[in-house]
């Protein structure tokens, strides 16, 4: 248990999902595209990547969780409540060789994003403890982003502990885990990197395991990136189609090479729609994954017994020496 | 990954086990996910450890007070599962290597015994080891036996004991065996118990004197008890020799088979063993002063049935008649020396000459019309044929060939080639004489065991007979009188259930499906029943009232013959019989196939 004065706080009586709906709606800051890098605009046309190029033996798939455990108050000296969220993340890595799946590793943190000053880190006992992470400011929309930070720092910690990873796909944007083999594979499509429409009918027209050509995405970290249509039934033009993004580093030659070699390897991953609402972009290694980091989030009803708990005992304590304070 | 870490005692938080769980690496750790109970729970198992059906676990769980509770159990089901799999299909993407998984194996525990007696579950996470040597003795409450049967070796070759004391009546008897024929279960493993009863020594002193005597319902596998096998080999005898035992026929037998009918000499209808046989019959005194003949009427104590009031009558006034020293009788003026004349002679009394004659009150009862008479002497008649050769007084010396279940150790009673009615008169004669002898020597020791196959035919559910009484007195006084029955069905859902119910041991060998499923399992856990249809020649279940779960145990291969090839030539133990004949087997008569068992199949041949 720490010591010293006791933070007092309180656990919101709303279910921590309501006010969550944001997700990962996160600002994408217009950055520069070059559609020029493979080959010219017009001759933009659904790449079938050569065949003689064998699907890599050996992948990595490394992917995080959060899950909000409770939004509290925390009672500052001047009367005023501000807000906090306990959360808990995990991250986790799934080596596909053939004919063996195996999660490398598992990180679990929990940790309470705060602007308040008098925060500190909660003790939950037997639970576990949530680590003081201060945020800057204390709206809602930063410290939901504070929390995807703070995921997105376990998983790329989580990486750099991984031995002889081979190639590494991270699912979502890769930001800044730039390391040579890194793959970043981004299943919805939030933002329209090809403006003219005409590029974006090669998306339409791609055949499962065909990509478009290259493009590049500047900006202080910049990507190549390409549209790959992943094998399963096609409702609509944008069926099945994932974005997937390389460190935009050295040569496009390079980069083409390493487009096909990811191109061929993934569509063997993409799932079925009985078995994944998300299919087939959901891949089967990263559904996996995320079942077993869901898992070891822990029991959310633990978690937030345990938090209820504390807060009463905070309560109390600060009942306590009030009463103590006005006795003297 | 993470999860796979072998599990330690400091796992769990816990101090160093020592008793019960000391000193072996564990196999696993009590799961939480399911209910652990003090009847029941799940041990997972962990990686790079196995368990397997039957295996004897330890573990222990510490009181709030410091002391410690050794729970022991017995595996009884195992299962494996891919975790992390939704779908049945996605064990092909998980061998595909695309979708992540791990595959649990986890143990159902039944447990045997508490240690002291706080009956609390293991709490989950506790760490579990494998029992053996005296930990397995301790885990199956063998350490508190005193007098010890070896009752066969567990599937890892260990010994299983059966309390003694469960079986002579200090606190239980009878042992009660099920199975269908021909997987050699239920005889086959009744003389081995008999066999371990004698040689074991866990009879003591007494051994010398305990007699038991076995009917031979079914072909002739009992006749040459008396006769090492040749086909214990090595092995086999190891087996007994790890019991504790030194293999070898029966010392002393006496064989007993009903004369050949319409052979004046009386001499004894066996087919294979010609020599070495003495007959038995009863003289027509015997069966008039020894009042059995409701013997001869499967349903004589059946209230509804009129006939029985003339039974009862004809009963008491046979009992007067004058015996002559031949063991013949006079009835009527006449010298009645066969069956066959007897019930002339009874024909005669009860329907006479004259129709407007009522018939004599005394050996009809009252008021009993010619309707019921009729019946009695139908039903008498239609016996005739299938007795007449047991009940005489036709040749020299009859009395000699009285049952005598005092000369040797084990006297067979060969019925298999008589027909049903014949069996049951001599069943229920041959166990009442026991059971008279037993009540007049009024001492329980030495103990008199009664082998009975085929129970459901002498003792059935659903009716009720002489026969049936004194099956009934013996399971219910026997323990008292020191008469232990060790009877035998194919299904115990057929026989009374006051006989199985009263037996302390229950043995199950292999069993039909449909009858697995039957009540009088109970005692068989889910899974032993399913394995009961499935157990191999030489398996059995063995329930004893000292431990909650059943064992399965294999016992060796009998070590007397079961048919004139397994004989060994000139080798049995010597005994005289009644009849004065030397006790060899005359080999060169035979008619065995001579061809042994395949190798892998020990029971291979036996036929119940």
């Amino acid at each position: 248990m720490s010591a010293g004065p006791a933070m007092r706080f309180a656990v919101d009586t709303w279910a921590p999902d309501y006010g969550t709906s944001r997700e990962e709606q996160l600002q994408e800051a217009s950055r520069p595209v070059d559609v020029e890098v493979e080959v010219l605009p017009d001759r933009w046309v659904p790449i079938t990547p050569d065949p003689a190029v064998r699907p890599a033996g050996a992948i990595t798939f490394v992917d995080g969780v959060r899950r909000i455990d409770a939004r509290i108050w925390i009672g500052e000296p001047d009367g005023f409540d501000r807000p906090g969220v306990c959360a808990t993340v995990a991250a986790g890595a799934v080596r596909c060789l053939p004919g063996r799946a195996t999660i490398e590793s598992v990180l679990v943190e929990r940790a309470l994003f705060s602007a308040s000053p008098v925060a500190t880190d909660l003790d939950v006992g037997a639970a576990g403890r949530y680590l003081l992470k201060p945020t800057p400011i204390a709206s809602d929309e930063a410290l939901y982003l504070a929390v995807h930070n703070h995921m997105m720092s376990v998983e790329e910690r989580l990486s750099d502990e991984l031995e002889e990873p081979g190639l590494v796909v991270y699912d979502g944007r890769l930001g800044p885990r730039n390391g040579p083999e890194s793959a970043g594979y981004v299943k919805s499509q939030h933002v329209q990197y090809l403006e003219s429409t005409d590029l974006q009918a090669v998306i339409g027209a791609l055949e499962p395991g065909q990509r478009t050509p290259l493009f590049h995405i500047g900006g202080e970290l910049p990507n190549w990136s390409w549209y790959l249509r992943l094998p399963g039934p096609r409702s609509h033009s944008m069926s099945g189609i994932v974005r997937v993004e390389l460190p935009g580093l050295g040569d496009v030659s390079d980069a083409v090479e390493r487009a096909d070699l990811l191109s061929r390897t993934l569509p063997r991953f993409a799932s079925e729609s009985h078995k994944d609402a998300r299919a087939p972009q959901n891949l089967y290694p990263i559904a996996g994954l995320e079942r077993e980091l869901r898992r070891r989030l822990g029991d959310a009803r633990l978690l937030d017994r345990a938090l209820r708990q504390r807060a009463a005992d905070s309560a109390g304590h600060a009942a306590v020496s009030a009463a103590r304070s006005a006795a003297g | 990954m993470a999860a796979s870490n072998p599990p330690t005692a400091g796992a769990t938080g816990r101090a160093t086990p020592s008793g019960a769980s000391a000193g072996r690496p564990a196999v696993g750790l009590v799961l939480g996910v399911d209910d652990a109970t003090p009847l029941e729970f799940w041990v997972a198992v962990a990686p790079g450890q196995t368990l397997q059906l039957d295996d004897v676990v330890a573990l222990e769980r510490r009181l709030p007070d410091g002391a410690t509770v050794e729970i022991y159990g017995l595996v009884t089901q195992i299962r494996a599962r891919h975790e992390g799999a939704h779908f049945q299909s996605d064990v092909f993407l998980i061998a595909d290597g695309t979708l992540p998984a791990q595959v649990s194996e986890a143990a159902l525990v039944q447990p045997t015994r508490f240690e002291p007696e706080i009956l609390l579950p293991p709490l989950p996470g506790t760490p579990v080891r494998l029992a053996e040597a005296s930990q397995r003795d301790t885990a199956l409450s063998f350490d508190t036996v005193e007098r010890r049967l070896p009752a066969g070796l567990s599937r890892a070759d260990e010994p299983v004991y059966l309390d003694l004391d469960f079986i002579d009546g200090t606190k239980g008897a009878h042992i009660n065996i099920s199975g269908i024929s021909g997987v050699a279960t239920k005889t086959s493993y009744a003389t081995f118990l008999l066999y371990s009863m004698f040689t074991s020594g866990a009879l003591g002193a007494d051994a010398a004197n305990t007699r038991a005597l076995i009917f031979n319902v079914k072909g002739e596998d009992l006749l040459f008890l008396d006769h090492a096998n040749r086909l214990v080999d090595d092995d086999q005898a190891a087996r007994y020799r790890a019991l504790g035992l030194t293999p070898g026929p029966f010392r002393d037998v006496g064989i007993l088979a009903p004369p050949r009918k319409g052979d004046l000499n009386a001499t004894p209808a066996t087919g294979s063993r010609k020599t070495g046989v003495a007959p038995f019959f009863w003289t027509v005194a015997d069966f008039c002063h020894q009042r059995l003949l409701p013997f001869l009427f499967a349903d004589a104590e059946d209230e509804r049935q009129q006939y029985t009031i003339v039974v009862q009558s004809v009963t008491a006034q046979l009992a007067q008649l004058e015996a002559t020293e031949d063991g013949a009788v006079r009835f009527d003026g006449r010298l009645i020396r066969t069956f066959p004349a007897l019930v002339d002679a009874l024909e005669d009394r009860l329907s006479p000459t004259d129709p407007d004659e009522p018939p004599d009150p005394r050996w009809t009862g009252r008021a009993v019309g010619s309707g019921t008479v009729n019946a009695f002497i139908r039903r008498l008649a239609s016996a005739k044929r299938h007795v007449e050769h047991l009940i005489r007084a036709d040749i020299a010396k009859a009395q000699a060939h009285a049952l005598d279940l005092d000369r040797h150790q084990v006297t067979v009673v060969d019925i298999h080639g008589l027909h049903d009615r014949a069996k049951r008169f001599v069943v229920g004669v041959v166990l009442r004489q026991a059971f008279e002898a037993k009540e007049a020597s009024g001492s329980a020791l030495p103990l008199q065991f009664v082998v009975l196959d085929e129970l459901n035919k002498y003792a059935p559910r659903d009716s009720s007979s002489p026969i049936k009484e004194i099956l009934l007195d013996v399971a219910e006084r026997g323990r008292s009188l020191g008469i232990v029955l060790v009877g035998a069905q194919q299904t115990a859902s057929e026989v009374e259930r006051r006989v199985v119910a009263n037996s302390a041991i229950r043995i199950v060998g292999r069993l039909d499906p449909a009858e697995a499923r039957r009540d009088e399992y109970g005692f068989l856990p889910a899974v032993a029943r399913q394995r009961s249809t499935i157990l191999k020649p030489g398996s059995m279940y063995l329930a004893q009232p000292r431990l909650p779960v059943p064992l399965l145990v294999e016992f060796p291969f009998p070590s007397w013959a079961t048919r004139p090839a397994e004989a060994v030539r000139g080798g049995g133990a010597r005994s005289v019989d009644s009849a004065g004949a030397t006790d060899d087997v005359d080999l060169d008569t035979v008619d065995g196939n001579g061809a042994g068992p395949p190798a892998d199949d020990p029971f291979a041949g036996l036929t119940s």
